[in-house]
C-alpha cells in the first residue's frame, strides 16, 4: 500500500519546523493533459511542409567504411537528401561540458555520423530526408557502403587483453592523471588513495574479496529519441525535441555543427522518460543537415531497435572487491579494483562508481583504481546514479560476507562503520551533514526489519547506496497576474513531476497555494540558461530558482505596498501571505490586483549556481523466496528508505523511490543485453530485454527519511537517483539468506541461479 | 517495420476460400493474424496475397457432436477459455487458452491460426495432442482429418497444405475417470511457453489406466513423454507415483531442445519435470 497522506510523518529530522505548501500532495500541474492524452510528445510535433528522414546504421560492431555510395539513395524519386559524416566536417580534440561531465567534440560527432570506422553494431552512417518515411526507410537500403569488418571487443576483458583489436587509433591512456603514449583500449586509468590499505588488512581479523560482474543494461524509457528541425533561410536553427536539457542539445548541437550557440533554438517537447539516457544527443544535428540541404523541417524517430542498439546503456563492468574487519565489527581496509565499459567512446561512470564504491563506509584505508575502457558497444550513458549502482552491488555483497563472518546483524555491521559528517571519501571530498546513520536506524526500526521471515527457501536481504546529487545552473523568472495567481517560467525539462516541486516551492514563499501557480517549461530563448534536468538537481536547484524569484517578487511588492500606504518599504513586512505595516496590511491577492495603479507588473527573477549539495542515501529491505526447482526468485516483500532532505512533495519521492526501486530490481534479477561472438545485441526488443512488468513486483513499500540539507533554503537534497543503487546488492544478499549461494553476476536470473545451486550442490566447498 | 506490400482479399465462405487459393498464387490465410502480422512486419514472410477469412460463419462457434467437442477454426483463446462446454468437457484446453499471451491476443487470435502456424512456444498444440484432437481441412481434392499425433511434422510445419482451408478442431469429451490439466512456464514477456506440459489422465477402480503426457515449448513439436506415462499406467495416482514419474520427464526427450537467451536448453531439460509434475498433480486433483 502507498502512505496515505496522513501516515505520512513530517520533519523526521527537520525537526518541528512547518510550512503550508511544502510536504502537501497537490496534484500534478501537467496532470489533466497527461492522462487525456494531450500532452504533445518529440514525436507529436508537425510542422507546415515537414518531411522525414531514415538513418543508415552499421551492420557490424567493428568495421573499416571503405567508401559510401549515395547516388542510388539520391535517384529515388521523393528523396530530398543524403547526409554522411562529410557533411559535419573534422573538428579535432576540443573538450565541451554536457552538463554531467566534459565531453571531446570528435568523440560527440563520431557517435552522431560514423566516419571512418563503424564502432558498434547500429552505429549511425547516414541520413536521409524524403517526402515520406516509407521513401526514406526504402531509400537508407539503397545507399551502398564497402565495409572491411574488424573482430570486436564486447567486455573490459577482452579489450583489456594483449592484442586486442583496438577502437581508436589515436586513444592514449591517461594514466594517474597525466597523458601517456599508451595505445589500447583503456582511456584511462586513475586511483583513489587514503591511508595505507596494506597496514589496515594487517589489523584485519576477517577479509574477503571477491569478483563480480554486471551487465549492460538500459534505461528503458518509453518514448524513443526523437528530433525535428528546422534550418531556416535566415541561418537561425530550430529544434524540437524531448531532452532531459534543451540547453544541453543547443549547446552540444551548435558546438557539432560549429555554429554559435545564439544560432540555435530548442524547444523542449513533453518527454517520456529519459533517467540520464536523454541527456546526449543522437539525431538532432542529422536532422539539422537535413533540413539546411532541404530548406524543409525534417523529423527523425528512432525505433525501440535504435533505441538499445545506438542509444547509451549503462556500462557493462567487472569488478573486485576486498575489504577487512577487527572482530569487533570496524572495517579497517578496503579496496576496489573497477574496470567499466565506456562503449565506442570513452566515459563510462567508472569516476563516479569509484567514488561511491566505499562512499557508504567510515573507513580509515581505502585504494580504489578505475578503468575507463572503450569497447564495440554502443557509448554509454548516464542512468540513473550513474556507476554507483554496478559498485554497490560489489560493496554490499562483501560489506554483508563479513557481517555473516563475524556473526553480526548485517544493519548493525553498517551502522558500526557508517559515514556521517566529516567522514572523508576515498576520493577526498568531506561529508557535510548526511543523513546515512538515520536512513539504517529507520531501517532497523521498521515493521518489515521487525517482522521474522519464515518459512523455507525464503531470505531477506539489506543493502544500501549513496549517490551525490549535483547543483548546477538554473533560472526561473515569476510574472504576478492580476488575480492573485503567477505564472513561473523555468528551464528545468520535467520528468519527475518537477514543474509541481518548482511551483511549491514559489507558492511556500509567496503564501499562495501550490494551484495558483502556472509553471511552464519554456525553450532556450526564453528563460535563462538552466543545466540538465539530471543529477536529481532540479528540486533543488531550480527550486532555489524559484525560492528566490519569490523573494525578488515579495521585494518589489513590499515597494508597492510601500507606495500605497506612504511608508518606506523597509517598513513593510511580509508573512503569511500577508504584507503589514503598522495597521495596514494586504493580502498578497489583494495586492496584486493594485499593481498597475502603483507603477505597472511585477515580475521577479532569479538565477542560481548553487554550493551546498547534500548527498542522497538510500537502504533496502527485501524478501524473497527462490523455487529450489526452478531458480525462479520472488520478491516478497520489498522496503525502499531514502533520505530525502525536506520532501517537498510526498508523492512524488515517493514515486521515485518506487521507480528506482523497480530499475535496480530490474538490473538485479533479469535485464541484460546479450551480445553475440560478433558483438551484436541478440534481444533488442521489448519482447527480449526483459524489464519487470507489474506482474513480478510486489507494492515497493517506503519510508522517506527527512534529514534537512543545510545548504537549501528548504533543507531538499534532491531524490531521483539513490532509490536505484542499492536493490541488486540487497537481491544479491536476500538469495544468498534464501539458498547459501553468493551471486557474483548480474542479472541473476533462473538459469544463472540454478547453475549456481548445482555448482554449490555438488561442491559446497568450493562453491562457497 | 511496414510489412511489403501485399494483396488483400476477403472470403465469405470456405467454398470462396478454395476458389481464392486456386486464383492466387503465394497467398496466406489471414484469420486472428496475431501469428501472421508480427512475421509480415518482421518480413520473415512476404505474401502476394492476404485472403481474410475473419468473418466467415461456418467456421465460428463450439458445440459437442456425438461425444466430441466441434470447435470452428475461427473461435478465439478468449472464447475456448470462456465456453462453458470447453471447461467441462477439455479442461486442460481452456486452462491453457486463458493463459495465452495478454487479453488482446486472446480476443483475436484463433484455434485454426494457432495450430496452422505451429509455433513451438505456442501453448495449444501440446494440448491438443494430449487431448487426442483431430484436425479437419477442405482442399481441392475434398475434406480429410488428420489426428494430432501426425498433424504437426516440425517446427512451424504441419500436415495442411497450401491449398487447403483448417475448418475445425475435434476434442473428443473428457470421459468418465478422466481429467486434464496444463501447466506452463511462460516467458516473462511475449507468455509464450518456455515449457508447456499437458496430461491427460484417465483412471478405473482407483489405479491410472491410460496416462497421455505431452511437452511443448523446448521440443520442436508436440512431444510424449512415454517414460512418464508408462511410470504412470497400472498405478494409483499418489504423491510418490506423481514425483517418481515426472522425474523420468526429460528421458525421451532426445538432444533436439530448443534454447534461447532467456532459457537455455539445459536449463529447460532440467526443469521439465517440474511442470509436469505440477499438470499430473493438478488433474490428478480434479479426480479425487
Amino acid at each position: 500500500m502507498t502512505h496515505k497522506p496522513d501516515s505520512y510523518e513530517h520533519n523526521m529530522v527537520l525537526a518541528q519546523k512547518q510550512f503550508r505548501v511544502l510536504g502537501t500532495r497537490p496534484i500534478r500541474h501537467d496532470g489533466v493533459d497527461k492522462v487525456t492524452g494531450r500532452a504533445l510528445y518529440g514525436a507529436d510535433i508537425d510542422l507546415s511542409g515537414l518531411i522525414h528522414g531514415a538513418i543508415l546504421r552499421s551492420p557490424h560492431a567493428h568495421a573499416r567504411i571503405v567508401s559510401i555510395d549515395t547516388s542510388a539513395a539520391e535517384a529515388m524519386e521523393g528523396v530530398l537528401a543524403v547526409v554522411t559524416a562529410a557533411d559535419l566536417g573534422d573538428s579535432g580534440d576540443k573538450m565541451i561540458d554536457l552538463g554531467e561531465g566534459e565531453q571531446n567534440l570528435s568523440f560527440l560527432r563520431g557517435n552522431v555520423l560514423a566516419s571512418g570506422k563503424a564502432l558498434y553494431k547500429g552505429h549511425a552512417v547516414a541520413g536521409v530526408a524524403a517526402a515520406s518515411l516509407h521513401v526514406a526507410q526504402e531509400a537508407v537500403k539503397r545507399i551502398r557502403v564497402e565495409w572491411e569488418p574488424l573482430p570486436a571487443v564486447t567486455t573490459t576483458q577482452q579489450a583489456m587483453a594483449d592484442g586486442a583489436p583496438v577502437l581508436h587509433d589515436g586513444l592514449r591512456t591517461k594514466e594517474l592523471g597525466k597523458e601517456t603514449d599508451q595505445t589500447g583500449n583503456v582511456a584511462a586509468h586513475f586511483r583513489y588513495d587514503k591511508g595505507s590499505p596494506d597496514e589496515g588488512f594487517a589489523q584485519a581479523d576477517v577479509i574477503v574479496e571477491r569478483s563480480f560482474d554486471t551487465a549492460t543494461v538500459h534505461q528503458g524509457y518509453i518514448e524513443p529519441q526523437n528530433a525535428t528541425a528546422l534550418w531556416n533561410n535566415d541561418g537561425r536553427l530550430q529544434i524540437w525535441t524531448s531532452t532531459q536539457g534543451s540547453f544541453v542539445v543547443r549547446d552540444t548541437t551548435a558546438a557539432i555543427l560549429d555554429i554559435p550557440v545564439s544560432q540555435v533554438k530548442v524547444t523542449p517537447m513533453e518527454i517520456g522518460g529519459g533517467f540520464g539516457g536523454k541527456i546526449p544527443v543522437y539525431l538532432e544535428p542529422v536532422a539539422a543537415l537535413l533540413s539546411k540541404k532541404t530548406g524543409r523541417p525534417v523529423k527523425l524517430v528512432m525505433s525501440r531497435q535504435d533505441v538499445f542498439e545506438a542509444t547509451g546503456p549503462t556500462p557493462g563492468s567487472h569488478i573486485r572487491v576486498k575489504m577487512g574487519a577487527t572482530n569487533d565489527g570496524r572495517i579497517v581496509a578496503a579496496e576496489a579494483w573497477m574496470a567499466y565499459e565506456a562503449g565506442a567512446y570513452p566515459e563510462s561512470f567508472v569516476v563516479p562508481g569509484a567514488m561511491c564504491v566505499f562512499a557508504c563506509y567510515d573507513i580509515d584505508n581505502i585504494r580504489v583504481d578505475g578503468f575507463d575502457v572503450v569497447v564495440n558497444k554502443p557509448s554509454t550513458a548516464a542512468y540513473r546514479a550513474p556507476g554507483a549502482t554496478n559498485a554497490a552491488f560489489a560493496a554490499e555483497s562483501v560489506v554483508d560476507e563479513i557481517a555473516e563472518k563475524l556473526g553480526v546483524d548485517p544493519l548493525d555491521l553498517r551502522l558500526k562503520n557508517a559515514a556521517k559528517e566529516g567522514t572523508r571519501r576515498a576520493d577526498g571530498v568531506k561529508f557535510p551533514r548526511i543523513g546515512l546513520v538515520e536512513v539504517l536506524e529507520a531501517m532497523k526500526a521498521h515493521p518489515h526489519y521487525q517482522t521474522p521471515l519464515e518459512g523455507p527457501h525464503r531470505g531477506r536481504g539489506v543493502a544500501v547506496g549513496f549517490w551525490f546529487n549535483v547543483g548546477l545552473e538554473s533560472s526561473c523568472s515569476i510574472s504576478v497576474n492580476s488575480d492573485g495567481t503567477i505564472s513561473l517560467v523555468e528551464g528545468s525539462t520535467d520528468i519527475g513531476g518537477t514543474r509541481t516541486s518548482i511551483a511549491m516551492q514559489a507558492a511556500e514563499v509567496l503564501g499562495i497555494s501550490a494551484e495558483e501557480v502556472r509553471p511552464s517549461v519554456a525553450d532556450t530563448d526564453s528563460v535563462g540558461y538552466t543545466s540538465v534536468t539530471g543529477g536529481s538537481r532540479v528540486t533543488f536547484a531550480t527550486g532555489w530558482a524559484a525560492h528566490n524569484a519569490a523573494q525578488d517578487v515579495v521585494a518589489q511588492m513590499k515597494e508597492r505596498a510601500a507606495i500605497l500606504w506612504g511608508v518606506d518599504a523597509g517598513a513593510v513586512e511580509f508573512a503569511d501571505g500577508t504584507f503589514r505595516s503598522g495597521d495596514n496590511s494586504l493580502a498578497f491577492k489583494e495586492l496584486a490586483k493594485k499593481l498597475s495603479e502603483t507603477g505597472g507588473p511585477v515580475t521577479g527573477r532569479a538565477t542560481v549556481h548553487p554550493k551546498g549539495v547534500g548527498g542522497s542515501f538510500a537502504g533496502n529491505i527485501v524478501d524473497v523466496e527462490v523455487d529450489p526447482e526452478t531458480a525462479k526468485t520472488k520478491i516478497l516483500r520489498f522496503t525502499a528508505f531514502q533520505d530525502a532532505g525536506k520532501a517537498i512533495h510526498p508523492s512524488y519521492v515517493e514515486g521515485q523511490m518506487q521507480g528506482g526501486s523497480v530499475q535496480g530490481i530490474g538490473w538485479g534479477l533479469n535485464e541484460e543485453y546479450f551480445m553475440t561472438d560478433q558483438g551484436v545485441m541478440a534481444n533488442s526488443t521489448l519482447l527480449d530485454y526483459r524489464m519487470p512488468t507489474a506482474l513480478d513486483l510486489p507494492m515497493i513499500d517506503t519510508c522517506i527519511i527527512e534529514v534537512a540539507n543545510p545548504g537549501h533554503p528548504f533543507g531538499v537534497r534532491g531524490v531521483g537517483e539513490a532509490s536505484i543503487v542499492p536493490p541488486p546488492g540487497a537481491l544479491a544478499n536476500a538469495i544468498h539468506n534464501a539458498t547459501g549461494v553468493r551471486m557474483s553476476r548480474l542479472p541473476m536470473s533462473p538459469p544463472r541461479l540454478m547453475e549456481a545451486i548445482w555448482a554449490l550442490e555438488s561442491n559446497p566447498i568450493a562453491a562457497d | 517495420m511496414f510489412p511489403a506490400k501485399f494483396d488483400y482479399v476477403r472470403a465469405d465462405s470456405a467454398a470462396d476460400v478454395g476458389r481464392l487459393l486456386a486464383e492466387h498464387d503465394d497467398a496466406k490465410l489471414l484469420a486472428g493474424g496475431h501469428s501472421l502480422i508480427p512475421i509480415l512486419k518482421l518480413r520473415l514472410a512476404a505474401p502476394a496475397t492476404l485472403i481474410d477469412i475473419g468473418r466467415i460463419p461456418e467456421l465460428k462457434g463450439v458445440s459437442v457432436e456425438g461425444g466430441a467437442l466441434r470447435i470452428g477454426a475461427l473461435t478465439t483463446h478468449a472464447e475456448l477459455a470462456s465456453s462453458d462446454d470447453i471447461r467441462r468437457q477439455a479442461p486442460a484446453l481452456a486452462e491453457a487458452a486463458a493463459q495465452i499471451g495478454d487479453p488482446a491476443v486472446r480476443n483475436r487470435g484463433t484455434i485454426g491460426g494457432n495450430v496452422a502456424h505451429a509455433d513451438p512456444a505456442s501453448d495449444l498444440p501440446a494440448v491438443l495432442t494430449a487431448l487426442g484432437a483431430t484436425f479437419h481441412m477442405t482442399g481441392p481434392d475434398g475434406s480429410r482429418a488428420v489426428p494430432a499425433e501426425s498433424f504437426f511434422e516440425g517446427m512451424m510445419m504441419t500436415a495442411l497444405q497450401d491449398n487447403e482451408l483448417l475448418t475445425a478442431v475435434e476434442v473428443p469429451c473428457q470421459a468418465e475417470g478422466q481429467a486434464s490439466a496444463y501447466s506452463k512456464l511462460p516467458h516473462p514477456a511475449s507468455r509464450y511457453a518456455v515449457i508447456g506440459a499437458a496430461v491427460r489422465l484417465t483412471v478405473a477402480e482407483g489405479r491410472c489406466t491410460e496416462a497421455r503426457v505431452v511437452l511443448g515449448g523446448l521440443t520442436p513439436i508436440p512431444t510424449r513423454a512415454l517414460a512418464v506415462e508408462q511410470a504412470l499406467t497400472g498405478k494409483p495416482l499418489d504423491d510418490r507415483t506423481l514425483q517418481a514419474a515426472s522425474a523420468a520427464t526429460a528421458d525421451g526427450l532426445g538432444d533436439d531442445l530448443l534454447g534461447d537467451i532467456y532459457a537455455s536448453a539445459e536449463y529447460r531439460k532440467a526443469v521439465a519435470h517440474v511442470y509436469v509434475r505440477r499438470a499430473l498433480a493438478a488433474a490428478a486433483g480434479r479426480l479425487a
